[in-house]
């Protein structure tokens, strides 16, 4: 029987639209979310949303089907975001800034986080997920946000799972000391 | 309890959450940790920062999905629109008929010209001490795999530029 991965794999091979909106509608927000986590900020992220969508069109005849989806396409958004990054046309906005890239927002600005903070504990992560290095920030929010194993990390990022692993414990452990001896 | 050894468990507690601790460990560390009060706060600080993760929620543009399908569709139409012209070009280079008689044409040509030019040589190789085989190898490595490749090449060249005329 054709599990659901084979049907998408097929259907991207074909360049099947049909198939391609359900998964818009499907991962659209975890993208979104992915993607802020990765770049630290809001603006921006829906270009690379948007582009992300059309290398799946495009090169959607890579994806096997014999894995998840999702580690999939974070690769491809990470490929997307990192090269934007490194040649800057997705950010002409900013180009009267120093490197043209922000990784966080400017000061002053809030940030995703403080936006996005809808529990008590959130909110007290906000200012430290914002400060945290990205991919240690990328790390955490691909395992306790996405549930996504430390193999599939490893894939996405393309580092082994013992990097993956080293990234999640000093990740937890900058952000931990917030809730230490916090019996609330 | 000494230090290194809330280490050795609060590393445990990172291996479980993390999704890497084996399950022997992972027993040994529900004991420690029903007797160890410095460990569970550990544990709960961790799990603390996880739901605290959890609990973010971005807004994704209400226009971001429309924009998404719109872009979507366009490529895919421009994507048909290229595959229908590679299709053409592929019809276009599918070899019609009369590139295969061009083909057989020269083919019978490259056949009949080695064979005159065989006798040819023959004649000519007893003044010029050559012995037969030298001829044979001559005529096959000169003449006949040329003109083959010749007559091949009417059949790889793109219709437009093909046929004898």
């Amino acid at each position: 029987m054709e599990s659901d991965t084979q049907r998408i794999a097929l259907g991207l091979r074909q360049g099947d639209v049909v198939v391609l909106e359900a998964l818009v509608e499907q991962y659209q927000y975890r993208l979104v979310r992915y993607l802020v986590s990765l770049l630290g900020r809001r603006d921006g992220v829906d270009d690379f949303v948007q582009e992300t969508w059309l290398r799946v069109l495009e090169r959607g005849g890579s994806y096997d089907g014999q894995s998840r989806f999702e580690p999939w396409l974070f690769r491809v958004a990470r490929n997307i975001a990192l090269d934007a990054m490194r040649k800057r046309p997705m950010f002409s906005l900013d180009s009267n800034e120093a490197d043209g890239v922000r990784s966080s927002p400017a000061s002053g600005e809030p940030s995703p986080y403080t936006l996005a903070a809808r529990t008590q504990d959130a909110e007290r992560l906000a200012r430290s997920l914002q400060t945290l290095e990205p991919v240690y920030r990328e790390a955490l929010v691909l395992r306790f946000q996405e549930e996504l194993s430390l193999q599939e990390i490893s894939v996405i990022v393309g580092a082994p799972v013992s990097t993956v692993a080293s990234r999640i414990y000093q990740g937890l452990a900058t952000l931990r000391p917030q809730f230490e001896g916090d019996t609330a | 309890m000494n230090i290194d050894h809330h280490d050795t468990f609060q590393r445990m507690i990172d291996e479980s959450l993390a999704g890497v601790l084996s399950v022997e460990k992972e027993q040994s560390l529900r004991k420690h940790l029903s007797t160890c009060a410095t460990c569970r706060e550990y544990l709960s600080a961790s799990n603390r920062v996880i739901a605290g993760l959890s609990g973010f929620s971005f807004e994704v543009n209400p226009t971001l999905n429309a924009r998404v399908l719109t872009a979507l569709r366009l490529q895919a139409e421009e994507g048909r629109g290229i595959l229908a012209r590679d299709t053409g070009t592929m019809r276009q280079h599918s070899v019609p008929f009369k590139n295969w008689a061009a083909f057989a044409v020269a083919l019978s040509m490259s056949f009949v010209g080695s064979g005159l030019v065989y006798q040819m040589a023959e004649r000519l190789a007893v003044p010029m001490h050559f012995v037969s085989a030298q001829v044979q190898a001559g005529v096959l490595v000169f003449w006949l795999l040329p003109s083959l490749c010749a007559a091949l090449c009417l059949l790889a060249a793109p219709s437009e530029n093909r046929g004898i005329a």
